[in-house]
């Protein structure tokens, strides 16, 4: 049974990575489909519905 | 060229007296048990099996007929731009109004895929994120993570999920919101096995526990038969409570398919039968589904796609026990910045 102390490091680093992901996630997508794809788009197709 | 480090070829070697090469294997006490694997997997390789598909996806043909999962009210605009076809990366824009159930929502997707990795970020208006990541690691082992991320407490939730696909059997194992301290959460196990070329037998098993000191397991079986010619399958779900779920899908010929599902709830506390019956048409240019089902519920909903790239949609349900009627239109766009030799297409289809 892990002592209390790691179980609040574990709470932490569970609280921190979900946060990161929170808003991490759509912009690393983003970022790495912008930067792979064939051919690159340009970065306000990316933003607008319109464009 | 030659380095002054590399070791001279070796001297043939003398002929020595040939080994058996049973009598010098370690596993030699173990060999009949090997023996006896080798030959229940080469006799289980003649036989031919076909593979099951996943429990997951048992009554896929049933849900693709049925509009249960497609119909949708008030008005519905979806805008899908693809940057790149290889790898796939798209963006779509969803705007959803005046609908009687949902409030009016705009929801942004990413999708970025290749043939390994699937990665896929959703956001709505008021901040929630969901979010898959798929990572294959051969044909047929996959690892799959779906997370959902709100402001709100208790509207977080993560998925982690093993998918193992044999040439006969599929394997299924996955865990959801698990804690790593006191190992709380729900695991599911499956595992769906050919046992002729048309029958696939299953058992499912949810582990549940929501606190340490509280468990709670429940084991659905299931059974799916394909025709011959896969032109009809019929699956059932037995669950432990007391619920059965049985499907039939038919293909009636090459444009129309018919689906029919019978749920039925028997526990001591709740008696509760819902039967569907639908249709699904799929034309040049549209696809029309039409269900109706004994809550009196009778709903179609049509696709036109006027051009490659412009889809119009109208979904129709009227509740006739109720006396209420639903009805959604919807326009879906697909834009996109490749030229038609890029998208894979032949120059003529534009």
């Amino acid at each position: 049974m892990p002592s209390e102390e790691t179980k609040e490091r574990i709470v932490k680093v569970v609280e921190l990575g979900r946060t990161a992901l929170h808003y991490g996630w759509i912009p690393f997508i983003i970022y790495v489909g912008f930067t792979r794809s064939n051919p690159q788009p340009s970065l306000i197709m990316l933003i607008s519905p319109l464009a | 060229m030659a380095s002054i480090d590399e070791k001279p070829a070796p001297p043939p070697a003398p002929p020595s007296p040939p080994v058996p090469v049973v009598a010098t294997s370690y596993f030699n006490p173990i060999s009949p048990f090997f023996n006896a694997y080798d030959r229940f997997a080469s006799w289980r390789r003649d036989l031919g099996l076909p593979h099951p598909g996943s429990v997951e996806s048992l009554g896929k043909e049933v849900k693709a007929t049925h509009l249960s999962t497609y119909i949708f009210d008030g008005a519905r605009a979806d805008i899908t731009k693809t940057f790149s076809m290889n790898p796939l990366f798209q963006a779509t824009h969803s705007f959803a109004l005046g609908s009687q159930t949902a409030p009016p929502s705009y929801n942004f997707t990413a999708i970025y895929a290749t043939p390994s990795v699937f990665m896929q970020g959703g956001v709505d208006h008021e901040g929630n994120v969901n979010g898959r990541f798929n990572r294959g690691w051969s044909p047929n082992n996959v690892t799959k993570f779906h997370a959902q991320f709100s402001q709100q407490v208790g509207h977080n939730m993560i998925q982690a999920e093993q998918e193992y696909q044999g040439a006969d059997f599929n394997v299924n194992l996955k865990a959801i919101n698990p804690w790593p301290t006191d190992l709380t959460g729900i695991y599911v196990g499956s595992y769906l096995q050919s046992f002729t070329k048309n029958l696939a037998l299953g058992v499912e098993s949810v582990f549940q526990r929501p606190t340490p000191d509280t468990s709670e397991q429940i084991t659905s079986y299931l059974a799916r038969y394909t025709s011959s010619d896969k032109s009809w399958i019929a699956t059932t779900q037995l669950q432990g409570a007391g619920v059965m779920t049985a499907t039939y899908w038919q293909k009636l010929s090459e444009r129309v398919e018919a689906a029919a599902e019978l749920q039925v709830v028997a526990t001591p506390t709740r008696r509760d039968a819902i039967a569907t019956l639908g249709a699904k048409y799929d034309l040049r240019a549209a696809s029309f589904k039409a269900q109706l089902d004994s809550t009196g519920k009778v709903s179609a909903l049509l696709e036109q796609r006027f051009t490659p790239t412009f889809s119009f949609l109208v979904a129709g349900e009227i509740d006739h026990f109720k006396n209420a009627a639903k009805v959604g239109v919807g326009v879906m766009i697909e834009g996109t910045s490749l030229t038609p030799e890029e998208m894979g297409y032949p120059p003529e289809m534009q």
